[in-house]
């Protein structure tokens, strides 16, 4: 079986910090690390993985040649291999633009592929589109939010487990299909030391435009039907009540008050 | 120069400087003043102080003076041996002492340096480090503060203030004052080789400006400090020799040592520390290694290994044993989510844990030398769990941490049935050659004695923090008595009571272990020299 995991480096932040005059994203003494969404995806291929011998697990992102981290952090976790989709071509691309050329790289990298797994979402853009994008233009069946994931005995089906606002729903698929992973009940997986040395020798293939079957105009910002027109930050709640300089019981007395005031007590 | 003259400092109004009065409104109102992470009980204290700045500082001392009322100083309480903890008279807490006041370049040493008052968190100094953030310069900065910040910004590589106690929460002020050591002392040294310039308010309400590098004591050991009355005080060092392990017991003394590395690690006893400067390093990207061994022994194997190897510099070196894994093993089944890890192996029966250089992104990694030196020593390098990226350091570090976490669980748990129980965690430190030895009398004695125990720490320093949980209170007074063992024999193996924890209120018994009689003599001859009526923080080093 061959299962590949499409992956995206994020930045190591959950609190966005905004320039306030440009309106873009503080970078400055921030590192990059593998989107954690995409870690639990991979961690389910790995899964699989020791879970049926014959497999193997391709990870594979779009992205800057930066974005080789993310990949080589797929690789010390278990992947045999790596694709890097790298062209300044692709700079710009909105989630429809970024399935379009994954699709396209994974048909010219890749054959005979029976599961592709992607995270949920990426914690920075937090679209959550890709990965039924990705389903849709390579004519495949989907499950989204995935928490386990088994082969039935016929390998021919996939066994989903996932979850919804109201609970879990267990599905099964036919195989090929895309499945989304959301974080699930797993201790993380941690590489050794040797993992870390081997992932460096493993294959990590770069491929650019020129080995995609699409067009320039279905590329980056030119293929892309949504643009970015500027980032903020949403507005800050207002702070509660704060009481200072006061001594610990007239404080507590004025809490007290207060809360009778507005009927919590 | 031997020489040093002390600065009047201006006094404020003392009735407008913020104190609570009396011990029951101040137990009642204010409990976590009274104790640090000793919890050790308070004598009653008369007054709470909290003052601004050095003005009020100097008249609270000269308040309390005139009325024969004794200081204690409280940092952020991280301590562990009651240092902070009043014995009567009056508790100072300088929480109001917490602005970075400098960033700036040293051309002479080629060196970043932080000027900050003494209440900084090393959170908090290490957070604007990283982010070149320092909303104090910026809201109170002058020209030169602001320009030293530019500069900072503009330099291209980021910095670190190298000295990592556990406790991050401990003030800069704390930290210097008990020249305190982490994991990282093992590469980078204790705080006292980070400190570059101190200020400090003597018990007379006077200041000292020391910057390192500029007093020296003179041949015959002496340092002479002069007050704004012209008055003198003749300091004069002991004539003892300081273990060669890292060491927080007993006054530093060294043959014409440096007036800034008396301060350093006194415990507060010749003065206050009211701001500090210290110097910064260069960040590079590293990868911490916890690597599963078979035995206690063969880890004991590899520290001398990995020491040995000169082509390998780590930057700390620490220790599970085999009884601690079991101990986290256990939790793990409990409660797998507060572990976060994967299941330690089963062969497992001891683990180092260290860190090194690394460049994720290099395009060949050379770990030859510490691959052979793990391998040569019969360990696997699959038997590991490998980090680099900032959460997974992040994440080895917290499965450090809550080996402590666990042990204190469980000691709590215990103090239900019988209240008088409390952990007993030994700080205890031997030369290289001794490491051996030392364990080997940890291990004989304590088996024997059927205790349950644990080890950890910092081996690559010799120093292994012997945790016994004793199960009721014969255990409890076994245990203190093996503890005093242990500590006659670190002291016979040229090593020290206290490694990085200090003397504080708690092991001023195990100080008289380590040095003689007259030598404790000259260390009280040089507290009152400087503090004649022995104002200051009574009960740290010396009995009342």
């Amino acid at each position: 079986m061959k299962i590949v995991v499409c992956v995206k480096q994020v930045p190591e932040i959950t609190d966005v910090k905004v320039n306030p005059e440009t309106g873009t994203l503080i970078r400055e003494g921030i590192t990059s690390i593998l989107n954690p969404f995409c870690e639990y995806a991979l961690d389910h291929a790995v899964q699989l993985k020791s879970e049926h011998k014959d497999t193997e697990v391709i990870a594979i992102t779009m992205g800057p040649p930066q974005a080789k981290s993310a990949l080589l952090r797929c690789l010390e976790l278990g992947a045999d291999r790596a694709v890097l989709v790298s062209d300044l071509k692709f700079a710009g691309a909105d989630t429809w633009a970024t399935a379009l050329t994954l699709s396209s790289a994974i048909k010219a990298a890749l054959s005979d592929v029976n599961l592709i797994l992607m995270g949920k979402q990426a914690i920075d853009g937090d679209t959550a589109q890709v990965g039924p994008e990705l389903a849709e233009i390579l004519n495949l069946p989907q499950i989204t939010y995935g928490v386990e994931m088994h082969l039935t005995s016929s390998k021919k089906r996939l066994r989903v487990k996932r979850e919804t606002e109201s609970g879990y729903e267990v599905l099964e698929v036919r195989l090929p299909a895309v499945v989304s992973a959301s974080k699930g009940d797993f201790i993380r997986r941690i590489p050794s030391f040797e993992d870390v040395l081997a992932a460096r020798v493993k294959e990590l293939r770069e491929i650019s435009a020129d080995d995609l079957d699409l067009e320039e105009t279905e590329l980056g910002l030119r293929g892309s039907f949504t643009q970015v027109i500027s980032v903020f930050p949403p507005q800050q709640k207002q702070g509660g009540i704060k009481l200072e300089g006061l001594e610990p019981e007239i404080a507590a007395r004025q809490i007290a008050a207060y809360l009778r005031e507005e009927q919590f007590i | 120069m031997h020489e040093i003259s002390t600065k009047l400092t201006p006094m404020a109004d003392f009735d407008n400087i913020r104190r609570i009065d009396g011990f029951e409104h101040i137990k009642n109102e204010y409990p976590t003043y009274l104790t640090d992470e000793s919890k050790l009980s308070p004598e009653a204290c008369d007054y709470l102080f909290f003052p601004m700045d050095e003005s009020e500082l100097a008249a609270i001392l000269k308040q309390m003076s005139d009325r024969k009322l004794s200081v204690t100083i409280a940092g952020a309480r991280t301590g562990l041996v009651g240092g902070c903890v009043p014995c009567k008279g009056a508790l100072i807490s300088l929480e109001n002492f917490d602005r970075v006041q400098a960033v700036y370049y040293d051309q002479p040493a080629t060196e970043w340096r932080i000027q900050s008052q003494c209440a900084v968190s090393l959170r908090s100094l290490n957070s604007q480090i990283a982010s070149k953030n320092f909303p104090d310069l910026i809201r109170c900065g002058d020209s030169a503060a602001l320009s030293g910040l530019q500069r900072f910004k503009n330099d291209p590589d980021h910095y670190f203030y190298p000295p990592d106690p556990t406790e991050m929460s401990a003030s800069i002020g704390g930290t210097v004052a008990t020249n305190a050591s982490g994991a990282r002392t093992f590469r980078y040294g204790p705080t006292r080789d980070w400190v570059r310039g101190l200020r400090v308010m003597l018990s007379d309400g006077e200041t000292l400006s020391i910057p390192r590098g500029k007093y020296f004591a003179s041949p015959g050991g002496e340092f002479t400090v002069y007050d704004s009355r012209g008055n003198d005080r003749r300091i004069t060092l002991p004539s003892y020799r300081m273990p060669r392990t890292k060491n927080t017991s007993g006054f530093y003394a060294a043959p014409q040592m440096d007036l800034i590395d008396l301060f350093i690690g006194s415990e507060g006893c010749f003065g206050i520390i009211t701001e500090v400067t210290v110097a910064l390093l260069r960040r590079t990207d590293k990868m911490s290694v916890v690597q599963f061994l078979d035995s206690d022994e063969q880890a004991i194997d590899l520290v001398d290994a990995l020491r040995n190897e000169k082509r390998v510099q780590l930057d700390f070196l620490e220790f599970y044993s085999g009884n601690a894994l079991d101990l986290l093993r256990q939790r793990q089944k409990q409660d797998p989510k507060a572990v976060d890890m994967p299941a330690i192996p089963e062969q497992a029966g001891a683990a180092l844990f260290f860190e090194f250089g690394f460049a994720p992104m290099a395009n060949k990694l050379d770990y030859t030398a510490l691959e052979e030196t793990i391998k040569s020593n019969g360990a696997s390098l699959s038997d590991s769990w490998a980090a680099y990226e900032n959460r997974e350091l992040q994440r080895l570090k917290d499965f450090r941490h809550i080996l402590p976490e666990t042990i204190n669980a469980i000691i709590a748990e215990r103090k239900k049935q019988h209240p008088e129980l409390h952990k007993l965690g030994t700080d205890l430190a031997v030369p290289d050659s001794r490491l051996r030895d030392m364990w080997q009398v940890y291990k004989d004695r304590l088996s024997a004695a059927d205790l349950q125990w644990v080890a950890f720490g910092h081996i690559g320093n010799n120093h292994i923090h012997i945790n016994i949980l004793p199960r009721n209170g014969s255990e409890l007074q076994e245990g203190l008595k093996i503890y005093g063992q242990f500590a006659a024999k670190a002291v016979e193996f040229n090593g020290t009571v206290s490694a990085e924890h200090g003397i504080g209120k708690m092991k001023i018994k195990f100080l008289e272990l380590m040095y003689s009689p007259e030598h404790l003599d000259e260390m009280r001859a040089m507290k009152l020299a400087f503090d004649p009526d022995s104002l200051l923080n009574p009960g740290n080093i010396f009995p009342t």
